[in-house]
């Protein structure tokens, strides 16, 4: 009875304790980035508020719309490895890739916008700032995308099992936390005014 | 698959719609051209609540006892609460 207790209400959430630190970290770091902008903004509003109209909320819409997706066929998979269906589990991070694949192509597709019409970090305040973030977020999924790449690597190997899934959970809880800032950053940089 | 599984499953299926949903509207609200304050934090509490969501279904915390279960919700109180001080102090 103890045992199915602790396993309804663990210690600790899924995963490598090392990449929850990890992840606070990685939060702490763009919370420092979502207040700066906030706080730069009272004393530019009229400017921040000009240039957010410049951007392309139809692109940002799309790239939410695929990370929530991405988070949701890696629950699926984290699901499927629980289950210790390792090949369903291999397709869901691969679908979850996928996503990934969309958000950079449509980020890149945006930057490529922006840099042809001579927009830089030198633009002005907001650019400053969009661009930092963005990019810096940018990255982050790039990160994102390799560790799932490493964890769909294994599974295809049939790494994983019932009883030793950790891998994936850890990919799982970092995908996740990407997924988690972009839905503070889409809000605050392309829609809040 | 059992029937735990499979209701956990389903909850995530919902979360990911709502989800989906909240985000429509937030595009939305921009898209009809609303503004002024109370829409801004409007806008601002659908993140915040998606953010919870993510962290609790998502990234598995709902059902974590002691330290672990918070730092991403304080994370989100901390973040909104900055947010709103510097939009209210941006209105006046």
């Amino acid at each position: 009875m103890a045992t199915l207790a602790q396993q309804d209400h663990p210690k600790y959430p899924p995963g490598d304790l090392a990449i929850w630190i990890f992840i606070l970290a990685e939060l702490a770091v763009f919370a420092i980035f979502f207040a700066s902008y906030a706080f730069t903004r009272m004393n530019h509003v009229e400017l921040f508020n000009q240039f957010q109209q410049q951007l392309d909320r139809d692109a940002a819409l799309i790239n939410t719309l695929a990370l929530i997706t991405g988070s949701y066929f890696v629950v699926r998979a984290v699901a499927a490895i629980r289950e210790g269906a390792s090949q369903i589990c291999l397709r869901w991070l691969l679908a979850a890739l996928g996503m990934g694949c969309l958000f950079l192509v449509v980020k890149s597709a945006e930057y490529s916008h922006h840099f042809s019409a001579g927009i830089n970090l030198s633009t002005n305040s907001f650019y400053m700032f969009y661009l930092s973030l963005t990019f810096f977020h940018f990255m982050h999924v790039i990160m994102g995308m390799v560790i799932l790449a490493a964890v769909a690597l294994k599974a295809r190997r049939g790494g994983y099992s019932i009883e030793d899934h950790t891998g994936v959970e850890t990919g799982a809880a970092y995908w996740h936390m990407v997924d988690l800032v972009w839905l503070i950053l889409f809000p605050l940089v392309y829609v809040m005014h | 698959m059992d029937r735990e599984s499979t209701f956990s499953l389903r909850r995530c299926t919902w979360i990911w719609l709502i989800i989906m949903a909240l985000t429509l509207i937030t595009y939305s609200i921009n898209r009809l051209g609303l503004s002024g304050l109370e829409i801004t934090l409007g806008i601002l509490l659908l993140a915040l609540i998606k953010g919870h969501l993510i962290g609790a279904y998502f990234m598995g915390l709902n059902p974590v006892q002691g330290f672990w279960r918070w730092p991403v919700t304080i994370w989100l109180l901390l973040l909104g609460l900055l947010i709103t001080i510097a939009f209210v102090l941006a209105e006046g």
